[in-house]
C-alpha cells in the first residue's frame, strides 16, 4: 500500500471540493442565517444564546451531512461518466488504494467543510458574548466528525449499487429520518412476534443509528448537561469504525472486478 | 525512455476471449486471439468499429477480465501495478479533470507513478512543450480544448518514461499539425527504443509509423504480419487497399 498515492486520490477529491465553490456557497448561506437569526430581538439575551447555538449546531450538522452524501456518491459514477478513471488507474495505483484515497478525500473535506462552520459559529458565539461548555462541544465536534466518515462510506457503497441519485436519497432518508426510524421500531418491537423481532433487531444492526453522534441538544442546554463518558465515547468511536470498515469493504468487493 | 533488452516479449496475449452482458444478451468481443508484442517494436492494431480493439486495449491495462486464455505484459499478469509502472496509456475518449490545471494534473498522475516533486518540476515544462502546449502549465483545464485535451493526454502518457505505449485511437480529436508533431515525437520515441502499440482507424498513420501490423474482425484475429508483407499482398498500394481487400473477403466468406 502506497500512502503518497492514497494522499495523491485524497487531495484531488479535495482540489475539486474546493475549487467548485460549492462548499462556499453553502458557508455564505451559513453566514447569512446565523446573522439573521443573530438580529432577532424578541428573545432574552439567554434565549436568544440557546436560539443560536440550537439553530447554528442543527444548521452545521445538516448542511455538512448533505455535503458529504452528495461528494461521495458522485464520486465513482463521475468518474466512470467522465471516463477520468482511465488515466488515473493506468497508474501503479490499486483499486484499494483508489477507493482509500476517494474515501478520506471525501472525509477530509467534509471536516474542511465543517471547520469553516464551526469559524462562523464561533464568531456568532463571540459576537453575542455567550458561554460555551469546550468539553462537550469537543465531544459533539469528535461524534460528528466520526458520524461523517459513516455517511462517507455509505454514499460510496450505496453509488456502486444504485445510480448517483438513489444514492443521495437513500443516505439522506436514513440521516434526515434515522431517529424517528428508531423510535417506530421501539413501538412497533414491543407489540411484535419472535420473527418479526428478529427481524427489527437485525435491521436496527445493519442501519447505523446516526442519531447516537448528535450531541446538539446537549451542546445547547450544556448548563443541565455535563460531557458524556469516556467509556461512551469509545463505544461509539468502534461503532463507527464498524461501519466505516464494513461498508468500505463492500465497496472494494463490489469496485474490485467492476470492468471499468 | 528506457531501453528493454532485445526481443523480450512485452505484451503476450493467448487464446483470449471476452465479451459483453450477461445471458441471452451476451455478445462475445473477442474470440480467442493470440499475439504478441516485442521490444522496440510498433505495432498497429487495426479493425473496423466494434472489432474488439478497445476491449483488448483494456484487458492489457487491467480495466476488464478476461473470460478466458492468459494476457502478461512485463511478465505480469494484465492489470498488475508492477506492470502499469512501465506503460503510457492513452485512453480512445478522455476527459482530464476540469478543475485541475495542467501542471497539477500531470504532477498528480506522475506522483502517482511514483515521481518526486523535483523530478517533477523539471519534467512537466519539457513535456508539456514536446505536445506543443508550452507555458500552458497554469491554465485550467475546463478551457482546453479537444485537440488540447488530446495533446494532454499525450503528454500524461509519457510523463513517467515509460517503456511501452499503449494508444487506443491515437490521434482522436488532433489537427492536421498535430497529428504530424505526434508522428515526429513518436518516430523520435521509437528511435529511443520505446515500444509501442496503438490502435487507429487513420491506416496512413499506421503505414507510417509501424513495423507490424494485427488485424482482427469481429473478435477474430485476421492478420499479423510484418507491414511490408501486407502491402506486398496488395500489391505495394497502400494499407488502406489491403484493408478494405481483406474485410471483403470476409465479408464474403461470410455470405
Amino acid at each position: 500500500m502506497k500512502v503518497s498515492s492514497i494522499f495523491l486520490v485524497a487531495r484531488t477529491v479535495w482540489l475539486e471540493a474546493v475549487r467548485r465553490r460549492d462548499i462556499y456557497a453553502i458557508v455564505m448561506i451559513a453566514c447569512l442565517l446565523f446573522a439573521v437569526v443573530m438580529s432577532l430581538d424578541f428573545f432574552q439575551l439567554e434565549g436568544l444564546n440557546k436560539f443560536y447555538r440550537e439553530f447554528a449546531l442543527k444548521f452545521m450538522s445538516t448542511a455538512t451531512a448533505i455535503t458529504v452524501i452528495v461528494l461521495s456518491a458522485r464520486q465513482l459514477p463521475r468518474e466512470f461518466e467522465t471516463r477520468t478513471i482511465y488515466p488515473l488507474m493506468a497508474r501503479p495505483l490499486s483499486r484499494f488504494e483508489f477507493l482509500l484515497g476517494k474515501l478520506l478525500g471525501v472525509w477530509f473535506t467534509s471536516l474542511f467543510c465543517f471547520a469553516l462552520f464551526m469559524v462562523v459559529f464561533l464568531f456568532g458565539m463571540l459576537y453575542l458574548r455567550a458561554d460555551l461548555q469546550w468539553g462537550i462541544f469537543l465531544q459533539y465536534l469528535y461524534l460528528q466528525a466520526l458520524m461523517m466518515g459513516i455517511l462517507a462510506a455509505l454514499g460510496f457503497v450505496l453509488s456502486l449499487l444504485c445510480n448517483i441519485d438513489a444514492a443521495i436519497a437513500f443516505a439522506s432518508l436514513l440521516f434526515f429520518l434515522g431517529s424517528t426510524m428508531a423510535s417506530m421500531v421501539n413501538m412497533i418491537y414491543t407489540l411484535s412476534t419472535p420473527a418479526i423481532k428478529w427481524i427489527l433487531i437485525v435491521l436496527t444492526w445493519l442501519t447505523p443509528q446516526l442519531f447516537l453522534f448528535d450531541l446538539s441538544e446537549k451542546t445547547v442546554h450544556s448548563d443541565i448537561w455535563s460531557p458524556i463518558p469516556a467509556s461512551v465515547i469509545g463505544s461509539l468511536s468502534l461503532y463507527a469504525l464498524l461501519f466505516i470498515s464494513v461498508y468500505f469493504s463492500i465497496t472494494l468487493l463490489l469496485f474490485r472486478r467492476k470492468a471499468l | 525512455m528506457s531501453k528493454s533488452l532485445p526481443s523480450t516479449v512485452l505484451i503476450d496475449v493467448k487464446d483470449l476471449e471476452a465479451g459483453y452482458g450477461k445471458g441471452k444478451h451476451r455478445t462475445q468481443a473477442l474470440k480467442g486471439i493470440s499475439f504478441q508484442v516485442r521490444s522496440g517494436e510498433c505495432v498497429g492494431f487495426i479493425g473496423a468499429n466494434g472489432a474488439g480493439k478497445s476491449t483488448t486495449l483494456k484487458i492489457l491495462m487491467g480495466f476488464r477480465f478476461p473470460d478466458a486464455g492468459e494476457v502478461t505484459v512485463f511478465g505480469c499478469p494484465a492489470g498488475e501495478p508492477e506492470s502499469r509502472a512501465r506503460i503510457g496509456y492513452l485512453p480512445e475518449v478522455a476527459l482530464y479533470y476540469p478543475f485541475m490545471k495542467a501542471g497539477e494534473l500531470l504532477a498528480l498522475y506522475g506522483g502517482l507513478g511514483g515521481l518526486s516533486k523535483s523530478e517533477l518540476k523539471d519534467l512537466i515544462p519539457d513535456i508539456l512543450k514536446k505536445v506543443g502546449l508550452a507555458g500552458k502549465e497554469n491554465e485550467l483545464l475546463k478551457s482546453f480544448s479537444k485537440g488540447m485535451q488530446q495533446r494532454l493526454g499525450i503528454a500524461q502518457s509519457l510523463i513517467t518514461e515509460p517503456e511501452l505505449l499503449i494508444y487506443d485511437e491515437l490521434s482522436s480529436g488532433l489537427d492536421p499539425l498535430g497529428r504530424h508533431d505526434l508522428r515526429e515525437l513518436l518516430n523520435d520515441l521509437k528511435k529511443q527504443g520505446c515500444t509501442i502499440f496503438f490502435s487507429s482507424h487513420e491506416l496512413g498513420e499506421v503505414e507510417s509509423l509501424c513495423d507490424r501490423v494485427i488485424m482482427i474482425h469481429q473478435g477474430h484475429l485476421l492478420r499479423d504480419a510484418p507491414l511490408n508483407d501486407l502491402l506486398e499482398e496488395c500489391g505495394d498500394r497502400s494499407l488502406e487497399t489491403f484493408y478494405i481487400q481483406t474485410l471483403r473477403q470476409e465479408a464474403k466468406a461470410g455470405e
